[in-house]
Parts: structure tokens; sequence; C-alpha cells
């Protein structure tokens, strides 16, 4: 399969969340402990290919996941947003931070060059919305966990054996990550990230001093639980917690393909081009 | 500096870290090769190609910022069909532009291979993963597998993989003809087929050819090999080089100072 349009990613993604139905993750709880399989090198096993079910439009409110459908709110998810912590579902921003932002609302559906979204560019979508984009395999060679995306065929590399963070002034699309097990769950640690990235469309953007602290639980063969609480003095009031499920893509198969993305980005980007615009 | 420079200072830094290696790694032969619990060679880790290959596969003089290199070829020979030669020469001239990794591209095989820059390699018995520094280029090999039906078009290629012995053997199909060689302009169609060959020599190079065949470009099979070094440093992880996001960040929402 060639290059695909990249804009076109976030409908293909939004038809496997509504098969799945947006759930809020406060609501559902596993009824007794899972207890996976182990790796050769005696990981528990949460191998496979998974599905994310969220959505990287607006992770604060649910309401407008469906713009990308049919441009028409969906008010029945209203006020349900992917953050559990603060209690209000809103991304905690120093004053001057939700002051830059404001502009976004007006922005996001016909954006200037720099109000468009970073993923729609095909960077890498770094932490957590790597984990809340498009499907994605969950690989376990010795000593690693390694993630690979669909979207523009993005990985992260998460080495659980101890080894310590890179020095601190490295950034990286996809950070640093150091992961552990505690039990059944992968405890990451991501450090070293840029400030390019952002957690949706609606420009939820962060410092290069944001750290994050993953959790990812299996809750039972096919479905992992997962929280990202999101630390950045630069930009927030408070740490802020992030989460949704994966739901394990039984029909999918078992290879992702390739699906390039830069490789037709200079079309993308002349789209953006009209009288008036840069 | 320029990124030229640079990467040309960096491989020579990666020489002199592997030319220390091999008197270590030769008394201890062959019998020393890591092995995975399967017993086949446990090619994981992060390694890096020492050439001049991503400038010219071929051998080539030193210009301005490219170093000299006696080239990757079997025999220093590309056997081009002559439209294909013609091409060449004409790629070349334009290689400033019309090299896909001025416009940050996804490399292709064999050159991801080669690029100055490291890859990883995740080995089990099924399934053998790459990830290149290089634009987040990734190659997933399926062991003992089928190729899909075709025609399918992958930047990376389809790549199945075997064990042939303490070999690595990749049979890699479905390209794009949108991929160069390097940057000197040569160049193959999407009906390139390429055969790879990993065999460790020592617990810290490996040996790497690849046949290149291309009925549509070349009037025969050729080959490339070069070793692939181990990155031994401490610590050492592969980064990353997103080609054509540089000098686009946004600076809007930066913090204030």
């Amino acid at each position: 399969m060639r290059s695909r349009f990249p804009m076109l990613l976030p409908v293909v993604a939004l038809a496997s969340l509504i098969a799945s139905v947006a759930v809020d993750a406060r609501q559902q709880e596993p009824a007794k402990p899972y207890a996976p399989p182990r790796t050769p090198d005696g990981q528990p096993d949460i191998q496979g290919i998974y599905n994310p079910v969220g959505t990287f439009y607006n992770i604060e409110d649910l309401e407008y996941q469906s713009l990308y459908q049919n441009f028409k709110p969906n008010p029945s998810l209203s006020g349900k947003s992917l953050i559990i912590d603060p209690a209000d579902g809103k991304i905690p921003y120093q004053a001057w931070a939700a002051e830059k932002r404001k502009p976004i609302y007006q922005l996001h559906g016909d954006p200037t060059p720099e109000y468009v979204d970073p993923n729609a560019q095909c960077w890498p979508q770094g932490v957590p919305r790597h984990m809340n984009n498009r499907e994605f395999e969950i690989f376990q060679p010795r000593g690693h966990v390694v993630i690979f995306n669909m979207a523009h065929h993005s990985y992260r590399v998460i080495p659980v054996d101890g080894s310590p963070h890179i020095p601190g002034n490295v950034k990286l699309w996809q950070g640093d990550s150091r992961g552990r097990w505690e039990g059944n769950t992968l405890v990451v640690d991501v450090t070293n990230n840029n400030d390019q990235t952002w957690f949706d469309v609606m420009a939820s953007f962060h410092s290069d001093e944001m750290r994050i602290e993953e959790r990812m639980t299996p809750v039972g063969p096919d479905r992992i639980e997962y929280r990202a609480v999101i630390t950045d003095p630069k930009v927030y009031t408070r740490p802020w917690t992030f989460a949704i499920y994966f739901n394990r893509a039984k029909d999918y198969g078992t290879e992702l393909y390739e699906e390039a993305c830069v490789e037709v980005n200079d079309r993308n980007m002349e789209l953006l081009k009209r009288p008036g615009r840069n | 500096m320029s990124i030229m420079a640079r990467l040309l200072g960096w491989t020579f830094a990666t020489l002199a870290v592997a030319l220390l290696v091999p008197a270590a790694a030769q008394a201890q032969g062959a019998a020393a090769l890591p092995r995975a619990a399967d017993g086949k060679p446990d090619l994981s880790g992060i390694w890096q190609a020492v050439t001049t290959a991503n400038w010219n596969i071929q051998a080539h003089s030193a210009e301005k910022d490219v170093p000299a290199g006696l080239g990757i070829v079997d025999g220093d020979e590309i056997p081009y069909q002559p439209w294909a030669a013609a091409k060449q020469r004409e790629n070349f001239a334009n290689r400033a532009t019309g090299d896909p990794e001025a416009k940050c591209f996804l490399p292709g095989v064999p050159r991801a291979t080669y690029l100055p820059f490291p890859f990883q390699i995740f080995q089990t018995p099924n399934h053998i993963a790459i990830t290149y520094e290089y634009v987040h280029a990734v190659r997933r090999i399926f062991m003992n597998s089928e190729h899909p039906r075709g025609p399918l078009e992958f930047w990376m290629g389809d790549s199945r993989g075997h064990w042939e012995g303490d070999t690595l053997v990749v049979d890699v199909v479905y390209f794009t003809g949108q991929t160069w060689f390097d940057r000197a302009g040569n160049f193959h169609s999407e009906a390139l087929h390429v055969v790879e060959r990993y065999t460790p020599v020592t617990p810290y190079h490996i040996n790497y050819e690849a046949t290149i065949e291309d009925p549509k470009v070349f009037t025969r099979p050729w080959k490339i090999s070069l070793p692939l070094y181990r990155r031994i440093e401490k610590n050492m992880r592969v980064l990353d080089y997103e080609c054509y996001a540089f000098g686009l960040e946004r600076t809007w929402y930066r913090p204030p100072e």
C-alpha cells in the first residue's frame, strides 16, 4: 500500500472508535485480577495489535469527537473527558498558557500553518498521543517493550532493563522511555520530550520539561488499562491524569503494514494554501 | 558545521571504536557468538555501517564534504541497461534536489543499512524488527512466511526472513520506484528484489551482503557487501532524526522566559 493521505487518518481512527464505543474510564473496573502469560524473559506478555479507545480530537471534551465525521457535535458525550484528574476533566493550564490556547478553538478547523496539528504533518506523535492515535502493536523482545504505531510508522522503544535515562538536554520527539514491571503493570517514566507534540488536534501543548509516568495494566486477555500522569511545571498548575483503554484488534490480522506519511506531506501543505493565506 | 561534516566526524568516531574491537573478538573465535534461546545467532543490539556508501556506493574521489571511498559494489560495476545508465547520469547531475534523501523520504533497502545513522535489531524466533534512527524508519521481518499477494508498494519493502546456518537471509520485494541507493543517483524501479544476508562473524561484527535484482533496470543481478559494527558505547541508544521537521518548529506556545 502506497502512502496515504494523512488528513484522512482521523476518519479511519474514528471508525474504530465508534465501533468500540467511547468509554468513560471511571466507570470501568475489572471484575478480578487478570494474570497474563509470560514472555521467555519473564515479562507479563501483553503483545499484540490494539486499538486505543479514546479520541485525539479533543481529549477534554468528547462532544466534538464526531467533528471529523459530519462536523456536528454529539451532545450525548458533552462533558465527558479522557482526563480523570483533575475532576473537571480539563488540563490545568497556567493562566498564560490558557490564554495562548484560546485561538485554537476558532482556528483548528481552518488552521494557518502554526496551528496545524503536528500529527497531520507526519511528525511523531509523542507520548501519550502515540498510544491514542491509531492501531498499534506491542512487541516484547528480550529486555524491551517496543510499540509500533500504524500511523506514519512511528515507534517507541522502552527498555525494561533498569538502564538510566539519557542526558536531559537531549530532546526527542518520542521522549526517552524507561520501563519497569510492577506486578503485571508496565510503569514507564518518559523524559527528554521535545515541545513540538500535542495531546490532540486542539493544540493541547506542553513544554520540553514535560515528564510522564505511564501505567499499562492488562485487565483481561484483550484489554489494557492505560493511565498517564503528566507533569510540566512550566505549563500546568499541577500534574494531571489521562486515562484510556486499549482493546485488542482481533479482526486485524497479525501484521501492521507500512503507512508512509512525510512522503506525501508536501501535497497536504499545498492544500492549506489559499489566497490571502501564508 | 554542515550536517555532512558532522556525520563524517561521527562516522570516524564510530570507526575508532570499531577498530578497537576485532583483536579481542577474534581471540574468542566464532564459538563466542551470542546465541538466542533457539540456538540462532542473536543479532539483538544497536549496529551501524562505517562506509561512504551513502554518498556513492561505487568507488569515488573526495569532494568538499564528501569523503573518498572504495565503494561496496562487488567488482565496482553496476550492470545498468543502456537507458538506465543514462538515467543514472541525469540523476547524478540533479542529485542535490533529486535525491529522495534530500526530501527526507524513507530510505528504502538496502540504503537504510548504510546511512550514517545507527539502527537497532530486536530478535525473536518468529519476528525480527529493525528500528532506524533516520526518519524513524522501521522494518518488520517475519520469519518463515510468504510475501503477501501483490501488487503492493512499500518504501521499505516487504521482508520475509529465514536462517541458513548462522546467516539471517531476508527476501525483500514490493518496493516503490522512488528510492535511490545513494546520493550519486544510483537507482532502481519498483521491480527491485533484494536478498539480504546478515552473517555475524564476531559478537561485534556482521557481514552484510545484499543481492540486487531488477530486470527493468539492470542486465543481471549484482551484489553489495559491507561490515556492520556493533555500537558498544555505554548507554548507547537510537535517538531521532526527524529530517522533515527541522526549521518548522512551533514557537507560539513556548513559555515566557
